[in-house]
Parts: C-alpha cells; sequence; structure tokens
C-alpha cells in the first residue's frame, strides 16, 4: 500500500513525457502506454484519503486526493491514456506530438487527484497551456484556431481563480475538506465558478471553442482532445457544486439539445463529433444540477462511459480520415464494405451514445433522465429527451453517408492491426458495460449497496427504442433539407469578430486618447509659452485673424506621436505632483 | 556584523577609483578588478542578510560614530536584506554577462561600481537625506551607463532621463524639505515619531511630492516617459542592470518611506494618501500593459511591461497588509531576476540573429533552442504560470487586494495577468511555432548581413554569444522557476519585520 502512494500519478505520466523526445517512437510509445495504464491499477487500489498533504506557497495542500469521485476519473483518464497513445503510434503521430499528449494527460490526472482548489487550478491552467501546443503542433489553421482556443481558456481560468481567491477570503482554506464546494459572499462567487469551469465544459454561448479546434489537429490528437478538458471540467463542477444548482440542470438540458441540433447541420466529421461532445456534457451538467445521489451518479456514469465511446467514435472517424485523407461527409460514402471493423467499431458507439438498449450509454443516460422526471423537473426531462432524438438522428446520418451510401473512388484498407486492437477493446467494454450495468454501478461514487436505479425495465426500454424510431423517422424526413444545407454559422462567427474589432477599438481608443491627451497638454504648454514670448500674436489670433497658417505650423512642429517629449514628460511630472499635493493637503 | 554596514557601501566605492586607476593603466584590468569588487560585496552582502534573518531582528549602526538621530543612520531589517543581496547578486551576473557583451571602456566599469554603490546605500540607508543623496549617486552612474551607447539615441535617451530624473530628484527633495520644516529631524525612525503629532498640511504635501519623485524613478505611468526610450537606447548589458536593479531599489525606497518613516498609521487614516498610491499603481498596470501590446521592438516591449509590473509592487504597498507587502517584496525580487534575464536574452538573442523587433522572433526556437527556451521560461514566469516565482508575487498580492476588499485592484490584476499574456504568447508562438522568413534567405547570401547587424549592435564583432552570456540567461531562467517553491520558506522570516512595519 505504501508504493501505490509513493509518488502522485501524474508525476510517472510527466516524467514518460519528458523523455519522450529523447526515445524511439516504438520505446517510446510503449512507456507512454505503461505509464499511463499503470494509473488505473493505482487508482484501482490505493486506499481513499488525502496522500501527498503538504505546503505550497505556505497553504495546505493535497496533491494525491482519492476519493470515490477522483478514483473514477482516475481509472478511465489512465486507461483510455493508454489506448490513446496505442492509436497514436498506430497513427503516425510524431514523438513531440505524443510527448505533448502526455503532459496534456498528466496535468489532467493531476487536476483530478488534487484534494484542494489551489492544486486543481495549478494544473487546470497547465492543461490550457499544454492542450493548446498539442493543437499548435499540428500547425496551418490548427495555429489560429489553438489561440482562440487559449484565450477564451485563460479567461476562463482567471474566472476560475478569482472565484477561488474569493473563496479562500470566505472559508480560510483551499481544501475540498474544509467547506462543501465553493462558497462565497453573494451569488456572484458561484456565478464566477460556474461559468469559470463552463467555458471548460462548454456551456452554450462559451461552447465555440470546442467545433472550432477540436477538428483541427492530427486525428490521434483529436483523441486526446475529446476526453480530457471538458470531463476535468464536469468533475470540477461536481466540486464547486456538490449538492446541484437547479440553474446547472437547465443549462445541461439547453446543451443536449443545442449541441445536438448543431450537429445534424455539420458535415465535417469531426466538427460533428465535437458538437456531439458538448451535448453529452450537457447530460452530465443537468445530472451534477440534479444534485441527488442517483442523478450525480448518473452523471459521473456518463462520464466514464462517454470517454469510452467518444474516443472510440474518434479513433473511428479517424480512421476513415487517416486512410482516405478526407474530412468531410461530402466525400466518403460506402466505406462499410472496405472498413468493416472499423464500420463495425462505429455501429457500437453511435448505438452506445444514442442511448440504444444494450449499449453503456443506454444506462448511465437512463439515470439522469429518469432522475429529472422523479424530480419533476419537466423542461430538463424534455430537453435531454429531445437530445437523445437529436443525436439519433445526427448518427445515422454520420454512419449513412460515412459507411453506407455511395461509394468511395480509390483503394482503402481497413484500419491497421494496432488500431484495432484499440478500437475493439474499447467497443467491447461498451457492450459490457451496457448489459451489465452492475460492473458500472460498483465503480460508482454514492454506491451504498445499490442505487434505486433498475436499468432495464420496460418502460426504460420502449424509451430508448422509440428515441430511436424517432431519430430515424426524422432522418427520413429531414434528409432532403439537410443535404442543401452548407456550413451553418455559429455563435463564434459573432463574437471573434466581436473581440478582434473590440479589442483594436481599445488599442485605437488608447492611442487616440493618449495621443489626444498628449495634444491637449503639449497645446497648452505651447500656448503659454508663445503668449509669454509674443503676447501680440496670441491676442491678433484670439481676435480671429491668421488661424489657418497657425493652425498649419502647429501640425507640423508637433507631429502625433506617443513618445512624450522631455518637456512633455516634465509637465506630466508637474501635474502629478499637483493632483498629489491637491488631493492630501486640500481635501 | 553592525559595523560592517558602511562598507556595503564602501568597497564598490573604493573598487571605482580603483578601476579607474589602474584602468587607465591598462584597459584589461578594468573588469577583473570590478569583478573581484563585486565577489567581496556579493559575500558581505550575504553576510549580512543571514545574520539578520537569523537573528530575526535588525543591524543598525551609525555612521562615524555620530548617533542619530543628529548621525546618518544605516539599517537593514528583513526587508532590505532581500533587496541587497538581490542587488550585489544581480550585479555579479551582469558583470559575467558583459564580460563579453561589453562595453569594454574603463568609463562602464566605474560606473558600475558606481551604480552598486548608489543602489546599496538607497538600500540601508535609514535617513531621508541620505536617500536623497543615494538616489542621486544611483540617477547619475545610470544616466551615464546610458550614455556608454556609442549611437545618438543612447545620448538623446540619457538626456531624457538625466532632465527627468532630476525633477523627479528635486521634488523628491522638496518633500523632505516639507518634512524637516515640520520635525526637525530627518533620521527614518525619528521621523515617524515626529511626524505622527506634526502639522498635517506639511505632511500630507511632503507625502505627496516625496511618492511623486520616487514614482518617477520607478517609472509608474504617467511618469514613465523617460524609461523606455533609456532602456531601449542602452547597451544591452546596461538595459539589463538598470531593468532589474535601478526601478526596483526605488520602489523599495517608496515602501520604506510609506511604512517607516510616513506609517501605516498616516497611510489609512489620511484622506487620500492611500487612493493616490492605489489610482498611480492601477493605471500603471493597465497602460503599462496595453502600451506593450502596441510595441513592436522587443526592449521597448520589456520595458512597458516593467511600467506594468511596478504597477502591481506598489499596489501592494498601497494595500499594506500582511500578503500584499509580502507579495510585494517577492515580486520585486522575482521581477528583478526575470526581466533582467529577459533583458539579457533579448541582447544574446540580438548577437545570435539580428533579431531586435517581434517580427524577428520568427523561428527563433530552432536557431538558438537554448536561449529561446530560457527567453520563453522567463516570460511564462512574468506572465505567472505557476510555479515560478511570477506567480507567486501576483498571487499574494491579489490575495491582499481581496482581503482588503479593494476590488477594483483584485479585478485589473486579473486582467493585466491576461494582458502580459497577450504580449509574451505572442513572441513564444512566434520564436516555436512559426518559420523564420529569414530561413529561405540565409541561404542565399543575406543571412550575413543578419549576422553582421548583430555584430554591429556590440561594437566589437560579436558574433556568437559567449558561454558566460548564455549561462547568466540559463541562471535566470532557473532562478525564475525554482525561487517561486522557496517562497515558503522565505516567509517566516519575513513575519517579525512586516509586524514593525506594519504595525500588526
Amino acid at each position: 500500500m505504501e508504493a501505490l502512494t509513493a509518488i502522485p500519478p501524474f508525476v510517472y505520466v510527466l516524467a514518460v513525457a519528458l523523455l519522450m523526445p529523447l526515445l524511439s517512437r516504438r520505446v517510446g510509445h510503449a512507456l507512454g502506454v505503461l505509464a499511463t495504464g499503470v494509473v488505473v491499477p493505482v487508482a484501482l487500489l490505493t486506499p481513499e484519503g488525502a496522500h501527498w498533504a503538504v505546503q505550497l506557497f505556505s497553504f495546505d495542500v493535497v496533491l494525491f486526493n482519492v476519493d470515490e469521485f477522483s478514483r473514477l476519473m482516475g481509472l478511465i483518464f489512465g486507461f483510455i491514456g493508454a489506448i490513446a497513445v496505442l492509436y497514436s503510434y498506430a497513427t503516425e503521430a510524431s514523438n513531440k506530438q505524443t510527448a505533448y499528449a502526455l503532459t496534456y494527460v498528466g496535468t489532467s490526472i493531476g487536476a483530478v487527484f488534487a484534494g484542494d482548489w489551489l492544486t486543481l487550478v495549478f494544473f487546470w491552467e497547465l492543461m490550457a497551456v499544454t492542450s493548446t501546443l498539442l493543437v499548435w503542433d499540428y500547425g496551418g489553421k490548427a495555429v489560429r484556431a489553438g489561440f482562440r482556443y487559449a484565450v477564451l481558456h485563460g479567461i476562463g481560468g482567471s474566472l476560475v481563480l478569482a472565484a477561488i481567491v474569493w473563496h479562500y477570503a470566505e472559508v480560510g482554506s483551499f481544501l475540498f475538506s474544509a467547506s462543501t464546494g465553493i462558497v462565497g459572499a453573494g451569488p456572484a462567487v458561484l456565478a464566477l465558478a460556474a461559468i469559470g469551469i463552463g467555458v471548460n465544459v462548454g456551456f452554450v454561448g462559451l461552447h465555440a471553442w470546442l467545433p472550432d479546434t477540436y477538428p483541427r489537429p492530427h486525428v490521434a490528437a483529436s483523441v486526446f482532445l475529446c476526453v480530457y478538458t471538458t470531463k476535468t471540467g464536469v468533475y470540477a463542477m461536481y466540486r464547486a457544486f456538490p449538492e446541484g444548482h437547479l440553474w446547472l440542470a437547465y443549462m445541461g438540458g439547453a446543451m443536449a439539445v443545442f449541441g445536438a441540433t448543431m450537429a445534424v447541420l455539420q458535415k465535417d466529421m469531426r466538427r460533428l463529433l465535437s458538437y456531439h461532445i458538448q451535448s453529452q456534457v450537457g447530460y452530465m451538467i443537468a445530472g451534477i444540477g440534479i444534485g441527488t445521489t442517483v442523478a450525480t451518479a448518473g452523471a459521473f456514469g456518463h462520464v466514464f462511459n462517454h470517454i469510452l465511446y467518444k474516443s472510440l467514435l474518434f479513433m473511428t472517424v479517424g480512421v476513415v480520415i487517416y486512410r482516405t485523407g478526407e474530412e468531410s461527409l461530402k466525400y466518403v460514402g460506402g466505406l462499410a464494405r472496405d472498413m468493416p471493423i472499423t464500420a463495425g467499431a462505429f455501429v457500437v458507439a453511435a448505438l452506445s451514445i444514442a442511448g440504444f438498449p444494450g449499449f453503456n450509454g443506454f444506462v448511465s443516460k437512463g439515470m439522469i433522465i429518469a432522475e429529472a422526471h422523479y424530480k419533476h423537473l419537466d423542461v430538463v426531462w424534455y430537453l435531454l429527451l429531445a437530445g437523445g432524438v437529436g443525436t439519433f438522428l445526427s448518427f445515422i446520418k454520420l454512419g449513412w453517408y460515412a459507411f453506407y451510401e455511395g461509394s468511395y473512388d480509390g483503394e482503402v484498407r481497413d484500419a491497421n492491426g494496432i488500431q484495432k486492437v484499440a478500437m475493439v477493446s474499447v467497443a467491447v467494454l461498451c457492450i459490457v458495460y451496457g448489459f451489465f450495468p452492475d460492473a458500472l454501478f460498483a465503480i460508482l461514487p454514492g454506491n451504498e449497496g445499490g442505487f434505486d436505479y433498475t436499468t432495464y425495465t420496460f418502460g426504460h426500454v420502449v424509451e430508448g427504442l422509440i428515441l430511436a424510431a424517432l431519430g430515424i423517422v426524422g432522418f427520413a424526413i429531414l434528409k432532403k433539407p439537410l443535404d442543401r444545407i452548407g456550413r451553418v454559422p455559429d455563435i463564434d462567427a459573432i463574437y471573434n469578430p466581436l473581440a478582434f474589432y473590440g479589442t483594436r477599438a481599445l488599442v485605437r481608443g488608447v492611442t487616440e486618447s493618449y495621443a489626444a491627451v498628449d495634444r491637449a497638454a503639449v497645446g497648452v504648454a505651447g500656448g503659454v509659452s508663445t503668449t509669454l514670448r509674443n503676447p501680440e500674436t496670441v491676442v491678433r489670433r484670439a481676435v480671429g485673424r491668421e488661424e489657418a497658417d497657425a493652425t498649419g505650423e502647429d501640425e507640423s512642429a508637433w507631429p502625433l506621436s506617443l513618445h512624450a517629449g522631455i518637456g512633455t514628460s516634465i509637465l506630466l511630472l508637474t501635474a502629478v505632483a499637483t493632483v498629489g499635493i491637491a488631493l492630501l493637503v486640500v481635501a | 556584523m553592525n559595523e560592517l554596514l558602511p562598507l556595503l557601501v564602501a568597497i564598490p566605492l573604493v573598487g571605482a577609483v580603483a578601476s579607474i586607476t589602474l584602468g587607465s593603466w591598462s584597459d584589461r584590468l578594468a573588469w577583473p578588478v570590478t569583478f573581484l569588487t563585486m565577489l567581496v560585496h556579493v559575500g558581505l552582502a550575504t553576510a549580512v542578510a543571514s545574520t539578520v534573518y537569523r537573528g530575526g531582528t535588525p543591524l543598525a549602526t551609525a555612521v562615524g560614530g555620530f548617533t542619530p538621530p543628529f548621525g546618518i543612520e544605516l539599517v537593514v531589517d528583513g526587508l532590505n536584506a532581500a533587496i541587497l543581496v538581490l542587488v550585489s547578486a544581480v550585479a555579479v551576473g551582469v558583470l559575467v554577462y558583459a564580460r563579453r557583451a561589453g562595453p569594454h571602456s574603463v568609463a562602464f566599469h566605474t560606473g558600475y561600481l558606481l551604480l552598486v554603490a548608489g543602489l546599496s546605500g538607497m538600500t540601508i540607508t535609514g535617513d531621508m537625506f541620505n536617500l536623497y543623496v543615494f538616489l542621486e549617486i544611483t540617477g547619475l552612474a545610470a544616466y551615464a551607463l546610458v550614455a556608454t551607447g556609442d549611437d545618438g539615441r543612447a545620448a538623446v535617451g540619457a538626456l531624457k532621463y538625466l532632465l527627468v530624473g532630476t525633477v523627479g530628484a528635486s521634488l523628491f527633495l522638496i518633500g523632505i524639505g516639507y518634512a524637516f520644516v515640520a520635525t526637525g529631524t530627518l533620521n527614518m525612525a525619528d521621523l515617524a515619531e515626529k511626524l505622527a503629532t506634526a502639522d498635517p498640511t506639511l505632511v500630507g504635501a511632503s507625502f505627496a511630492l516625496v511618492v511623486t519623485g520616487l514614482a518617477v524613478k520607478t517609472a509608474l505611468f504617467p511618469l514613465h516617459t523617460w524609461q523606455p526610450e533609456a532602456y531601449a537606447s542602452a547597451p544591452d548589458s546596461v538595459s539589463g542592470l538598470i531593468a532589474a536593479l535601478v526601478s526596483t531599489v526605488s520602489a523599495y525606497a517608496l515602501a520604506r518611506v510609506t511604512f517607516s518613516v510616513y506609517t501605516v498609521d498616516f497611510l489609512t487614516s489620511s484622506a487620500f494618501a492611500q487612493e493616490f498610491l492605489l489610482g498611480l499603481a492601477g493605471i500603471s498596470i493597465v497602460a503599462g500593459s496595453l502600451l506593450a501590446v502596441m510595441q513592436t521592438e522587443i526592449k521597448r516591449m520589456l520595458a512597458y511591461s516593467s511600467v506594468s509590473q511596478f504597477g502591481l509592487v506598489v499596489a501592494g504597498v498601497a494595500i499594506a497588509n500582511e500578503a500584499a507587502v509580502t507579495g510585494s517584496l517577492i515580486h520585486l525580487v522575482g521581477h528583478a531576476v526575470m526581466k533582467g534575464g529577459l533583458f539579457l536574452a533579448a541582447g544574446a538573442l540580438a548577437v545570435v540573429a539580428g533579431a531586435r523587433t517581434v517580427e524577428d522572433y520568427d523561428g527563433l526556437g530552432a536557431r538558438a533552442p537554448l536561449l529561446s527556451a530560457a527567453f520563453a521560461v522567463l516570460s511564462l514566469s512574468m506572465v505567472g504560470i505557476p510555479p515560478a516565482v511570477g506567480f507567486v508575487g501576483k498571487w499574494y498580492i491579489a490575495l491582499g487586494a481581496i482581503q482588503a476588499e479593494s476590488w477594483p485592484i483584485a479585478v485589473v490584476i486579473l486582467v493585466s495577468t491576461l494582458l502580459t499574456l497577450a504580449y509574451f504568447l505572442r513572441l513564444v508562438e512566434r520564436m516555436y511555432f512559426r518559420t523564420s522568413s529569414d530561413d529561405v534567405t540565409s541561404s542565399t547570401g543575406t543571412g550575413a548581413t543578419a549576422v553582421a547587424d548583430g555584430g554591429d549592435d556590440t561594437d566589437d564583432g560579436l558574433t556568437r554569444p559567449s558561454a558566460g552570456m548564455v549561462a547568466v540567461v540559463v541562471v535566470a531562467a532557473l532562478l525564475a522557476v525554482g525561487l517561486g517553491p522557496l517562497v515558503s520558506t522565505f516567509e517566516p522570516l519575513l513575519e517579525p519585520t512586516l509586524e514593525t512595519l506594519l504595525q500588526l
């Protein structure tokens, strides 16, 4: 037991990331699989409690905190990290890219095993940096998207930091154990925390980075990205609001519908999947917002299941892109004939994410929807059901165009051996957890002698089948109009230009107003000295003569400039001293 | 140990004389003499600081046996012991850098030691008029050092620095005059007692003038106008030294005067005293960052960044609670290491690739991997990425602002972090994620001009940074990261001093 807690898990993942550039591809990736894989047994076996309670900047912090929530997160983060590294190896990712990816995984693991807000936010900020590097590494269009990503996460991180500092001012400790969630003097601190974390989980309106960034980098990088940032956000949201919050439930419902709707309209395969991250995270946020034991367990179950099937989806779509080089549904089709294994894995993942009975998504999604119904949150309930229909619809669309209808000209081979291993092992888990919900319940938090929820009742199964039927009908009706839709603008079409022009206006404003102050000050000084030297001209000018040539001279003598001259500097100095004396003596 | 305090000023003064005497005999002796003097100085400074921190009580001595309040007193407590070591250590580091990077003139080395003497004096003096004297010595040495760059731009920059700096120092002197009229004493400890009962009008006017004078030297917006041009036009070694130390010691003097002369009681009870300081600081933080974002020349950008960072430090002083003042001291030390390192790194990168503007930094990561890495680490530390020292300082100041419930400053600090991110991230992105446009041309022969440009800047045809130059930059980067975690051991050492200063 001692050995398990000797080193916090993020240490060895980060260590391998640092070694990566020095090693060969084979050895490096093998070590990467090992380091992330080891997190699984460590998370399972480490006894609950706060290990590594130390002082950081003279505050009490806990670097390795194990409870049922962080255990679940560590378990799935480690497992999928290993799968994703394996997939990276098979998809010809460079050592450098996998090294960035491992720093990203390591910091995420550090974040979920944090036992206090300070450590959490520390890793949170590092995650923003490392994931940006992972996106940037691909170059091209990914660089600009990475920039927007970094800026948005910078803002989100600052909000979280502000909330945490405020929380500290109230509570006097950063430790999770010191309070129940985020505590503040008023609702403002809760809003700060929710919005700051909301950037990471993709609240409607704050989500645009998600479909903007995730489709752009290397296909293996997308597999990493789709797992860690948003799920760490869900975990942090639980830490901030362990007892739920009604508004979160509504926001979750809105995300589920909005994400699914936007997804239906997409042609770019990875962009479609990215919108589904928002939609699925909506279910988790709704679960946390509802806040009952079953709902929270459902939310964390959904985190666990979602990571499985969403990474599987990104892997299958990644294989399609890897083999064909095409990103858009317009240019692929009928691939099921050439890539049976990939298509099979896709079908499993699609049925899981859509929540079809017999697959893992059905279990956890059902828990959240049932709790919404049980707590009489009718609006949330309908939103979550509607999101389910949208999910069916868009995955029928994706499967239809990519794997069934039409044909792709040119040779296509199925996934290579290691890719198959990665995909099939995850697909098997999706089915296992679907058929044996108790296996999932065993690792969910809040499970003291089972949940008050039965997965396979007549009602639940019928509900799942109806949603599927609605999806099929919807697809049949919407197929024609959907073909004609081009690229649909999202909210970033508004706020990217807004931010750009806003910043430019700000910079311009500062420059211009400084220049105006500069001009005014110089004008006054110049006026005073001119008046002293030749009062007659000034008097004459005041009367109204010689106005035209005088202004012309002024402008050439004092060109607009940010550089204050020596005279201006002294004038400013005098002005400040005057203001200071006036304030202190006269007031 | 007490009686050794005057030596902290005397040693560099004697060294200055020695370097000019021996230097006039042979140019080659100037550097070794300067270096030897600095080694002795750093040893003495470290010994003094460790005595202070271990003993927990201040060291004090009356110069020449004239007892205070009439004689001049030198005092070292927990606040200035750290600054003293910083001054000494940074000066040694920059000197190592300057061995190859230049300037190599005897005048430079003499001016260098005079500057160290002035800075050490400002740091340890316990007398207001003596502070003014050392402020002038520091100023004059700094003007002369800026002017050692041998183009016209440096001369104009130095002249502007001289004029604005002198007016600032004069205002400071007038402020001391008012305090003297009000109390009849110049000793800091004595002033603190007597100012409490003196005429509030005189005290208020004196405070306003003293703060304005020191704010010029610290380069707070809008009194910073001398600073970007002086830093940008000076030789790289001089920019590094001045950026790291002169404003830092002035900001320290501002803190010392505020707490040890006017006292926290005056700051909080007197109308608008705190608001005046906070206003200057807040405007500085925002305006400095915005101006830095707009710059295209690297050294000007770094200079404006200093305006913003010293705004933070002064904000901490103005808030005047334990967390904020701790943060100010940490940020003073941390900023000196980071900004000095950045200027030296910028100088070394200019030697490697002729890179002087933001555009020139495209693809530098591949051309000068070690220097670029150090530059990137220092930049990120400046932004405040934990666990670097830049984060710790900001963190304490922000915490202090929130404890004091001065929300505008707390917001300003968070916003400034974003702006700092904007101008440093831009460079990091250029260095690592773009390819240099020069790469294509350098193979066709025009790359040689870039190298020649670098050589011109350092006036002796230096085409590659020496191992010493790179080492100094790398050590600065390591310190920027390494000092952060050390803060928790340093903080308890500071507590007795803060209790006295803040009258807790």
